[in-house]
């Protein structure tokens, strides 16, 4: 009997159980019911009542190592089964990544605009594309025969025989949104004004006949030149770096006085030069008195900027009509 | 507008670099936008003489000449036919470089030793057009006999380099459209005064009624007429000094006459014009206008049609020049001309300016007049041209001078506040510095304490108020010297309005459900207006740029079409857009503007692939309900999607309402419409009325947070045999009517068409979820909804509850 179970023990170890049909060989062979360690354990009545408790303990032990034998090789067969992937699960197969949302150059580079003067202290207004000719024109101090009433100039939507009071254009810049502002609402107003405006101009890489503004307007007491210049320092410190370059010089506006333009230093591979990045300048005392304001008590600022040009500066567009084709191949370089 | 250094000099003395003046310029107001260098200094040419000359033995058409050239003598071989000896020629030693840009074939060549036909040559003879200081290529350039041999070119033409300065004039400063207004603004930042040859008049009272008879019929439009006559003249080239001016800035010299005008227009801002006075058969101008259209040839050889009402001078009835934009071919100064009628004029500035842009034709002289010239200068700037004329051409001046000046315009009065400049630009002046700076842009000035009265010259015909003169002062101290403000004021910033809050959390959303945004057209074509769905009448604008962009787009799907074609033919295949845009209609009452309807409107719109095929599978294409689920998103974040009300408007078409208004509507794009654009694959889009969403106020409503529920769903399914003519969404409705408040979520989990429901019959299977937020339901609660939801059913869609 011990030389059977020592046989046994040899036999369990020596097992080949790298496999799922030799495991269940193994189990079939020494722990089913009919296995021959069960089959050892029932001749155990045959044996000599003093031998009986030694082969009891050797039997259990022997039972022990194969149930451990065959739990330790079950666990490596299952980890190494594990291994091996169906085709369809296999995670490293390739996939598109998926199609995600994001936001125009243009509603960025404004976003980025608005934020900025956000900060500043600005809320943010609107005002219609169609726009009657007192708001594009007569209250922002245009003279009747300004050449930006021409037709070559300008999109109308109606024009009249009768003189150009009930004229209606598409707006040839955001600045009637500033007539409507301070005819709403008593000063101080503090607002930016970004939207779409509109010029009479052939479609080329430098020109469209559209492209949007950002307008921003300012109406207190006492507002100063100073104030304005301080303005626009602080938004092109934070829209092109605390170390930007700068320079204001005079200009002329119909609807400011004095009038200037900012310019600042724009450094490529073809050398610097200034760049115009915007207009401003007082508002003019015929603008306030047009909107019913006393010129000699409220003082203001109004300036503007082109954002498709801006936009173009900070990506490196260099064709405006790149803008409003929607490539998807441009608009995936963008996200939110 | 360009303007010459050097031309400048003679006004003002200026040691500046070019660069520093072209700042200076900028700064004060007169934007340079270029700096170029002018002329050549002609390093390496010589004035050589010619010694002798033989023809070539190997050649007919050229010669071998013997050429001085001061220190050493060279041969040369050239081919000009009027070379001879004796003559002084501008010679091109060994090593130096032609001009390039002279339009000549040699044109920026280097000169070298070399033999032609087995004979050598050193150096060139060259032609004007091979110095690029005229036109002549007949043959090579005589030069004064006079001239010693050797002595460097440049010396010898007189001829300088110079840097030429372009300006990008302002509308409003007319006075700064010539050398001396320019030199003017400098002055004034310098704090020098300028030199002004043309500030005061020889008093002139002698008529020339005898010679030529001036008159005005239509003072509105030309307030002031000056004439003079020169007589005796003799027309020929003009002196090397003159064209040499005229050169820099970029006007060919044409003759002596023509050349001094065109000096005086640019030295003094007044157009001049010389007509051949022997021409002027009547001697009598008359300036006026015709009711008809007129045929004109004008001097430079194109016969115009000159629109009804446009101003001409004539001799006597017949037109001799376009007023205050060209004269005409007939009455020009040729070379036989001996005498001739100056005219120095001053007309109305915005009716030149309409007719200069009928015409299509813009000169130095009407840009000159539609700014607004000085109408004290035209005596001054006439005597000077004269003078010039009388000079260069050895012409006489006849005494006396022809003036017609109706009314004339005098100097005017403003005052400055020295408060009012402090306080505006926000800086401490000095009221003698401010003084000083006027009096220097030749403003005369009376200052008494804190205020400074000005006598504006009628030159600055843009500072009539205040204001103006504020800004006079500001330029020339130069904005950027206004210090920082001491403080910053603390902003109490006003509250963002509703409308940029939904405005920009419309886009946020969007972006969020993965759309990308686009940017397209306001302006459409009328194909493409045609396919909007619009009811009312489309915008169109009455003066288009290209048949691309006539109508004012009504609806956003147009762009959204174009853009996806656009992608489609670049190989994509899934496109997911939107765009945010205002569209417009006319209307009865309108949005802003009275008659026009423009709202803000939201597109979304997909087309092609869920999902592409790959090892996945098959291609997934977008369907209906891709867009309906985004759409409802869309709504459900906005906070309005319980309040919107959908019917099917078409069959392919679901319209949203939100308290009876149309605010939306989700459609499957027709194929036919497709086409139009080449598209194959499924496209959907959506339109979202932005303007009445942000009208209904409700999304403006904060909700709070509400705890979730602390007790179990319970789900009853039932399924309904309706006529097939029944849409779901009606059914929808009639269950949410009719199942109470507790009805949580109402899903459709099954449709079954099949022969066994009879013709005509499908099975809805709807899955209705209650929940009482108070207690457990269970089937005894729910049971009695359920059967009230069948009776109604049934007796309104015709339903059977399908057991």
């Amino acid at each position: 009997m011990i030389s059977k179970i020592n046989e046994l023990t040899e036999a369990i170890n020596q097992a080949d159980l790298s496999s799922e049909e030799k495991l269940e060989q193994f189990r079939l062979r020494y722990l089913a019911r009919k296995g021959e360690i069960q089959s050892l354990f029932k001749q155990i009545g045959q044996l000599d009542e003093n031998e009986r408790a030694e082969a009891g303990r050797r039997m259990n032990q022997l039972k022990a190592l194969a149930e451990e034998k065959f739990e330790q090789a079950k666990e490596e067969l299952k980890s190494s089964s594990d291994q091996d992937i169906s085709a369809l699960e296999d995670i490293s197969l390739p996939v598109e990544p998926t199609y995600a949302g994001s936001l125009h150059p243009l509603t960025r580079t404004q976003n980025e605009m608005k934020e900025i003067f956000l900060r500043l202290g600005f809320d943010v207004a609107h005002g219609p594309e169609v726009e009657d000719d007192f708001h594009n024109f007569t209250a922002l101090n245009f003279p009747p025969d300004h050449p930006a009433r021409d037709m070559q100039d300008t999109f109308f939507v109606r024009k009249s025989e009768k003189g150009h009071h009930d004229d209606l254009v598409l707006r040839t810049h955001t600045s009637p949104v500033q007539i409507r502002l301070m005819k709403e609402t008593p000063p101080p107003i503090r607002s930016v004004i970004p939207g779409r405006v509109y010029r009479n101009e052939a479609v080329t890489a430098k020109s469209y006949f559209q492209f949007s503004q950002m307008e921003g307007l300012y109406v207190d007491r006492k507002v100063t030149m100073g104030e304005l210049i301080e303005t626009l320092v602080r938004f092109a410190r934070l829209m092109y770096g605390s170390d930007v370059e700068y320079r204001v010089r005079p200009s002329f506006f119909p609807f400011t006085e004095p009038s200037i333009e900012m310019d600042i230093w724009w450094d490529s591979d073809r050398g610097g030069q200034w760049l115009e990045i915007l207009g401003a300048g007082m508002v003019d005392p015929n603008v306030f008195e047009a909107v019913g304001l006393d010129p000699e008590v409220t003082t203001g600022f109004a300036f503007g900027m082109g954002v498709d040009r801006i936009a173009m500066l900070r990506y490196g567009i260099d064709d405006i009509r790149t803008l409003y084709e929607n490539d998807i191949r441009l608009l995936n370089q963008f996200s939110d | 507008m360009k303007v010459s250094f050097n031309w400048l000099k003679n006004y003002l003395e200026l040691d500046h670099s070019p660069e520093k003046l072209a700042e200076m310029l900028t700064l004060v107001g007169l934007e340079v936008e270029s700096v170029e260098t002018f002329g050549t200094d002609f390093n390496g040419f010589v004035v050589g003489e010619v010694i002798d000359v033989r023809d070539h033995p190997n050649a007919d058409k050229l010669t071998l000449c013997r050429v001085n050239l001061g220190k050493d003598q060279v041969q040369i071989v050239c081919g000009a036919d009027n070379v001879a000896a004796g003559q002084k020629v501008p010679v091109a030693v060994v090593g130096t470089k032609l001009p390039s840009g002279t339009g000549s074939k040699a044109a920026g060549m280097e000169i070298k030793k070399v033999k032609l036909r087995g004979e050598i040559s050193e150096g060139m003879i060259c032609s004007e057009s091979e110095l690029g200081i005229g036109d002549d290529h007949s043959g090579i350039m005589v030069m004064d006999s006079s001239l010693k041999a050797g002595i460097p070119l440049h010396q010898a033409l007189g001829i300088e380099t110079d840097t030429v300065f372009d300006i990008g004039l302002t509308p409003n400063r007319p006075d700064a459209a010539c050398h001396i207004g320019v030199a003017r603004d400098l002055g004034a930042v310098l704090k020098k005064q300028i030199d002004n040859p043309c500030k005061e008049s020889t008093d002139d009272s002698i008529s020339l009624d005898e010679k030529i008879q001036i008159e005005i019929k239509e003072t509105d439009k030309c307030k002031r007429y000056v004439g003079k006559i020169v007589t005796d003249i003799k027309v020929d080239e003009s002196p090397a000094w003159l064209k040499n001016r005229l050169l820099s800035i970029g006007l060919r010299p044409i003759n002596n006459v023509v050349d001094a005008t065109n000096y005086i227009l640019h030295e003094t801002g007044q157009p001049l014009h010389a007509f051949d006075y022997d021409k002027l058969e009547e001697k009598r101008i008359v300036v006026k206008s015709f009711e008809k259209e007129i045929s004109f040839r004008t001097l430079d050889g194109i016969e115009r049609k000159v629109a009804p009402g446009t101003l001409f001078i004539c001799n006597g009835e017949k037109p001799v020049a376009i007023a205050g934009i060209m004269g005409g071919e007939e009455s020009e100064v040729v070379e036989s001309t001996q005498s001739i009628l100056l005219e120095s004029a001053w007309f109305e500035p915005s009716f030149i300016r309409r007719s200069s842009r009928a015409l299509g034709l813009q000169t130095d002289s009407s840009y000159r007049f539609e700014r607004g010239v000085d109408p004290n200068l035209a005596n001054k700037a006439c005597e000077r041209a004269a003078n010039l004329i009388a000079e260069i051409t050895g012409g006489t001046i006849l005494d006396g001078s022809a003036d017609i000046y109706p009314s004339v315009i005098t100097p005017w009065q403003l005052s400055l506040r020295i408060d009012r400049l402090n306080s505006l630009l926000g800086m401490e002046v000095d009221p003698g510095e401010a003084e000083e700076i006027l009096n220097l842009l030749e403003i005369e000035t009376d200052r008494s304490d804190r205020v400074i009265d000005c006598t504006i010259p009628t030159f600055r015909p843009d500072l009539t108020r205040e204001v103006d003169l504020i800004e006079e002062v500001g330029r020339i101290l130069d904005y950027n010297t206004i210090p920082e403000p001491e403080s910053a004021p603390f902003f109490s910033p006003a509250p963002l309005s509703s409308w940029e809050i939904i405005h920009s959390r419309v886009r946020s959303l969007a972006a969020g459900l993965r759309f990308k945004e686009i940017s397209t057209n306001s302006l459409i074509s009328k194909n493409e207006s045609e396919l909007e769905e619009t009811s009312g009448n489309k915008l169109q604008t009455l003066n288009p740029v290209s048949n691309e962009a006539t109508h004012l787009r009504s609806s956003l799907l147009p762009g959204f079409l174009k853009s996806v074609a656009f992608n489609l033919n670049r190989k994509a295949n899934t496109l997911r857009f939107f765009e945010i845009g205002h569209v417009f209609r006319s209307s009865e009452d309108g949005t802003w503007i009275s008659g026009i309807e423009e709202h803000s409107r939201l597109l979304l719109g997909i087309c092609g692939y869920r999902q592409k095929g790959d090892w996945r599978g098959e291609d997934q294409p977008y369907t209906i309900f891709d867009l309906k689920a985004d759409l409802e998103s869309f709504f459900q974040q906005l906070g309005i999607l319980s309040q919107l009300k959908g019917s099917i408007a078409e069959p392919n078409r679901l319209e949203y309402q939100l308290n009876g208004q149309k605010v939306a509507t989700l459609s499957k794009v027709v194929p036919e419409l497709l086409e139009k654009f080449n598209i194959e694959l499924p496209l959907f889009a959506a339109e979202i009325d932005l303007t009445l969403i942000h009208q209904s106020g409700l999304t403006e409503t904060e909700t709070g947070y509400r705890p979730p529920a602390k007790y179990p769903t319970f789900e009853y399914d039932a399924a309904y045999v309706v006529p097939t003519s029944e849409p779901a969404g009606r059914l929808l409705e009639l269950i949410r009517k009719s199942a109470g408040k507790n009805l949580h979520r109402l899903e459709v989990f099954d449709i079954y068409e099949g022969e066994n429901l009879g013709k005509g019959k499908k099975s809805i299977a709807f899955r209705l979820t209650f929940l009482d937020r108070n207690k457990t339901l269970n089937i005894n609660d729910v049971e009695p909804v359920v059967q009230k939801v069948t009776k109604v059913l049934e007796n309104e869609a015709g339903a059977k509850l399908r057991s």
